[in-house]
């Protein structure tokens, strides 16, 4: 094997106790950082999530929240829900967690997150922000995915970048943050004629199709830094959307899945809890530290 | 090979036809006429040409033009009293502000300040959003305009290579993503590019966005290439107007290609006036026009 293994964990590691150390002046100050996640009907699917955003965020010294509500629950009654939140000081960061029960649409519930508020980066604002190149809090995959890449040595300026997947909270904004560091990024999707003729171009590849063994190593530039971003279950194992084995002898640096872009996303989202702490103190700040109003 | 030259002039002319046929069908059957509101600040000599010819072409389709002089010294309050002022109003269905504002006034403070559903310059940082997660929003008009000069070229773009060059706000972002939108395989290029002539020779569609006079090469298209050029330039020393792709080699090996002037210029007036009737329909719960949106 050829390629350096990206260890994801320690990265997030890493983040954390940074993450920790910020919370920690802010709660000096009085704004201790608090996290509220909302599960809709049956949570099953979500729990392991939760449980997990739970112990991270207690590592990074971050508050959490997990809330259930029934399945019933009218989206008026939910906007209602993310309404008071908004208005709670005491609440930081709000998660919507998936998959909602049906007949509740995501897109509009996320609108209803204060932007100050969207931990998740999924509001409407969030994401143009990204594309006018003022990351304020960016979608938790797509900015993990983009960190992972600058721990390697190489230089954004200029890098040629093919990013195969244009979902719109993990392949598109990974386009835009890493224009805006200055890559010139191709963006490929299933109409793509040749998907191996761009990334074999690349001298980094994302993929993120939710496809096992889509990138194989010979359609890989020798010594490409390759992320993974997939997450699928094949015969009872966690596989991402590269075939590992072949992408490995190929690349110069691959992330394992599971323990790659996974680890550093939920990481990703406590220091967006921390960020977005930050923010709504200086708009409280800026808010009532004028008497003449 | 030469280039089929695409007629940007005739086709504007075409697009503001079918715009004046929906304003009429509106007035007829609900009694409606969409306005556009254009806020201009100072006398900058250019923006006050555009804005003459914006009312102009706006009374041309049958809507209301409604203009708004304010002075160069105006105060951010009371432009964005104004600004409020036109959200509320029921019979203005579109506002621009025409930039650049003068130094004094932030731009982004104030473009904010407009209700992104009569946002029909498409630049509130709410309706990027929507275009970036793939919803309903108000499209930037100058790529809007590439776009549909593109479908009449094209019908389907479903798999064509693009290739982006130029990351401005104003159209090089928005028009990656309108592309994105008709499932072309997308590469944006900048200034910061390598190597732009090895992007360019595996490009389809190229879309120029930069504002560097003849800066793209014909030896560097793919033969066939569809160019569209947005660059509208002058060159010291030599009489008219030059768009980013030097014309003369890029006529030679292109497709077709759009001249400057009498291009992409004329379209983007066009979809101001489309994006006017297109809040219009929304605002007022009616279908929306085909072919007119993204």
């Amino acid at each position: 094997m050829r390629a350096a293994v990206i260890d994801g964990k320690a990265i997030a590691t890493k983040m954390r106790e940074e993450t920790a150390r910020e919370a920690a002046e802010l709660a000096q100050q009085g704004w201790q950082p608090r996290l509220v996640s909302i599960s809709v009907g049956d949570t099953a699917a979500a729990e392991l999530y939760v449980r997990n955003q739970q112990r991270q965020a207690q590592d990074a010294g971050v508050e959490f929240e997990a809330r259930n509500y029934p399945g019933t629950i009218s989206m008026e009654q939910l906007v209602g829900v993310l309404q008071g939140l908004n208005a709670d000081p005491r609440v930081n960061g709000i998660i919507i967690q998936r998959p909602l029960p049906a007949p509740i649409p995501v897109k509009a519930l996320q609108k209803a997150v204060h932007p100050l508020k969207d931990v998740e980066g999924m509001h409407p604002a969030s994401i143009g922000n990204i594309v006018y190149n003022d990351l304020a809090l960016g979608p938790c995959t797509a900015v993990a995915a983009v960190e992972i890449l600058k721990t390697l040595p190489l230089k954004l300026e200029g890098l040629d970048v093919t990013v195969i997947g244009h979902s719109e909270i993990v392949g598109k904004p990974i386009a835009f943050l890493l224009m805006g560091l200055g890559a010139t990024v191709t963006v490929c999707h299933h109409m793509t004629r040749s998907v191996a003729m761009h990334s074999r171009a690349a001298d980094a590849v994302f993929v993120a199709v939710g496809k096992p063994g889509l990138v194989t190593g010979d359609m890989l530039k020798p010594g490409a830094a390759l992320i993974d971003i997939g997450i699928n279950r094949v015969e009872g194992k966690t596989v991402g959307d590269a075939d590992f084995a072949s992408c490995a002898e190929v690349a110069g640096w691959i992330t394992p899945v599971p323990g790659g872009v996974g680890p550093v996303t939920v990481a990703t989202l406590m220091k967006n809890a921390v960020l977005a702490t930050r923010m709504q103190m200086a708009h409280y700040r800026a808010q009532y530290a004028n008497t003449e109003v | 090979m030469t280039a089929t030259i695409i007629d940007g002039k005739a086709f504007a002319a075409k697009v503001r036809a079918q715009v004046a046929e929906h304003v009429q069908r509106l007035k007829d059957e609900h009694g409606l006429t969409p306005g556009l509101a254009v806020v201009l600040v100072g006398e900058d000599p250019a923006s006050q040409v555009y804005v003459r010819s914006k009312g102009k072409q706006t009374l041309e389709v049958g809507m209301n033009s409604f203009e708004h002089k304010l002075p160069a010294d105006t105060a951010e309050a009371d432009l964005l009293a104004l600004i409020q002022q036109l959200n509320a109003d029921p019979a203005v269905h579109g506002i621009l502000v025409q930039l650049p504002l003068p130094g004094h006034l932030d731009s982004d403070l104030v473009i904010n300040a407009i209700d992104p559903a009569k946002d029909v310059d498409g630049f509130h940082i709410s309706n990027v959003g929507l275009l970036g997660t793939g919803q309903k929003s108000m499209v930037p008009c100058t790529p809007l305009g590439c776009l549909m000069m593109l479908r009449d070229h094209h019908g389907s773009l479903a798999g064509m290579n693009a290739v982006v060059v130029g990351r401005s706000n104003i159209v090089g972002k928005p028009m990656a993503q309108l592309l994105l939108g008709d499932s072309c395989t997308v590469t944006i290029a900048h200034s910061r590019t390598r190597d732009l002539p090895d992007v360019l020779s595996r490009a389809d569609i190229v879309v120029a966005a930069v504002g560097r006079p003849e800066m793209v090469r014909g030896e560097w298209l793919k033969p066939g290439a569809t160019v569209i050029d947005v660059g509208i330039n002058r060159i010291e020393g030599r009489n008219g107007l030059f768009g980013d792709c030097d014309f003369a080699s890029c006529v030679e090996v292109a497709g077709a290609i759009t001249p400057v002037p009498g291009g992409v210029g004329p379209m983007t007036i066009a979809c101001l006036l489309a994006n006017t009737l297109t809040a219009t329909c929304r605002a007022n719960g009616l279908a929306e026009p085909q072919g007119l949106t993204a």
